[in-house]
């Protein structure tokens, strides 16, 4: 097709040759099997700093597959072929790991930060009073079902004792990445979610937002688990390995996760 | 099992389809006597939402209706009306998804249709709403149906947009086609398959008796 048009255009067979040599070289490439990484939507900006510097450290190609935890496992499940999955809990690649799709139990390679954010200061300091006034009309978390930091934030809604009051406002995400352009683009008044949206550097929008103390809600655990598929592949045991290093870790950290 | 998608997409499709062919069948009647390049102009609009990817549609929406800047802004301050995350906002994008589909039949049926049978209508000193309600409109009833049945039937297909500017609010926003995704995210294939067993039944017998009756209809001398 694109030769097409682009033979339209020139009627040089000299050039045209060129072209087809370099389009075969371009599919040549793309054709060039990276490890298939699955991660959590939260990861959705360090996975692309962490994938350059794997790639600067041990010259191997990795392929993010970013999506909501529960849609990655569902994906898997039916015989999706990634090699490690980096989830945004535990419960995910233990259940993984009980059906016998990988090998290893999941260890945890991180920990999330929830946050309140939102495009506008809406006084964060009583944030749980705050979201009961009528100015908030809109409050968006990611789908508590599949994406766990929907659920920490629901169970902190719950703890706070505003969730009923709060429910009729309530928006969800498919994952935190639709909560992320939810916040961003203005459409909800809040919302929570990662605190990697507030450190990514590619975020141009201005944000307010509030740490949510830790104690107040049941930690993020993210795991890591190397899928059945990438078993017998070195690469994959590699790039396990990196993640657990202390090189990733102080990437993690800048992007707003803890490490234990 | 939850049935309140079900209801939820049936209504969404209803009122779509009920707006559609009140708006619609003005617009093909005009577009379908003669050409200008004006015309040309907005028929490709109504027809862009056939090829455009849902996502597209979705994301200018979701900007669209952004209650912070736009049209969005104005209708939250002016009307306190806030489309996105609303079941008149899936509506709305449901009216603008499926407009080739009610409209396009309408059109070519109508210009399918031979001058004379307009002429003599005029000749016999009827208006032109007189015309189009006594003589063209029953002699397009096939196509009618097929419009109808397709702008319902593709409205409960929707999907992208929805899944954009719904934000799957439980009876506002979460209707069939969601609830199949999301039961399939949460790994409960058989409330999945259910969801999903009703909407192809449904699309199925919609889709079936169409050419049935088309099928009948065709042995009428006009078509």
């Amino acid at each position: 097709m694109l030769m097409f048009i682009l033979k339209s255009f020139t009627g040089q067979t000299k050039r045209i040759t060129l072209l087809i040599t370099f389009s075969f070289l371009m599919c040549a490439s793309s054709f060039a099997q990276g490890l298939k990484v699955a991660a959590a939507a939260n990861l959705q900006s360090v996975i692309t700093v962490l994938q350059k510097d794997f790639k600067q450290r041990t010259n191997i190609d990795i392929d993010p597959i970013v999506g909501s935890s529960g849609k990655l496992v569902a994906q898997i499940k039916n015989g999706a072929p990634y090699d490690v999955f980096l989830s945004a809990d535990m419960s995910f690649p233990e259940s993984l790991y009980k059906d016998g799709l990988s090998a290893k139990a999941p260890v945890v390679y991180a920990l999330g930060n929830l946050i309140i954010c939102s495009t506008k200061d809406i006084g964060f300091e009583r944030w749980e009073r705050r979201l009961l006034t009528p100015s908030i009309k809109k409050i968006a978390i990611a789908n508590p079902e599949v994406a766990p930091y929907g659920l920490a934030a629901s169970k902190l809604l719950k703890k706070k004792g505003i969730l009923d009051n709060v429910k009729s406002k309530m928006v969800y995400g498919e994952s935190i990445s639709q909560v992320n352009t939810y916040i961003t683009t203005g459409v909800v008044d809040v919302g929570f979610t990662t605190q990697a949206l507030v450190k990514d550097p590619a975020n141009k929008t201005k944000l307010f937002w509030k740490l949510i103390a830790p104690k107040t809600y049941a930690p993020i655990q993210q795991g890591l688990v190397i899928l059945k598929h990438g078993e017998t592949n070195l690469d994959a045991e590699r790039f396990y390995n990196y993640i657990l290093s202390a090189d990733a870790k102080r990437i993690f950290e800048q992007y707003g996760y803890r490490i234990q | 099992m939850d049935l309140s998608p079900i209801w939820l997409t049936l209504k969404l499709a209803a009122i779509t389809t009920l707006l559609l062919l009140i708006v619609g069948l003005p617009i093909a009647w005009w577009l379908s006597k003669g050409r200008s390049f004006f015309k040309t102009i907005i028929e490709a609009i109504i027809t862009m939402p056939l090829v455009l990817p849902p996502s597209v549609l979705g994301f200018y929406l979701l900007l669209a209706f952004s209650p912070r800047h736009g049209i969005g802004q104005w209708l939250q301050d002016s009307f306190d009306i806030q489309l996105v995350f609303s079941f008149q906002g899936l509506v709305l994008a449901s009216f603008i998804y499926s407009m080739p589909f009610m409209i396009g039949p309408i059109k070519s049926a109508l210009q399918q249709l031979p001058a004379s049978l307009t002429q003599a209508s005029y000749t016999l000193g009827k208006t032109q709403w007189q015309t189009f309600k006594s003589v063209l409109l029953p002699n397009i009833k096939p196509s009618l149906l097929t419009a109808v049945v397709l702008t319902f039937a593709h409205t409960l297909g929707e999907f992208g947009v929805v899944l954009m500017i719904g934000g799957n609010i439980p009876n506002v926003t979460r209707v069939a086609s969601i609830a199949v995704y999301d039961s399939v995210e949460r790994m409960d294939y058989a409330a999945a398959n259910s969801y999903s067993l009703i909407l192809f039944s449904i699309t199925f017998v919609m889709v079936i008796s169409v050419f049935v009756f088309n099928k009948y209809q065709a042995r009428s001398p006009l078509e």
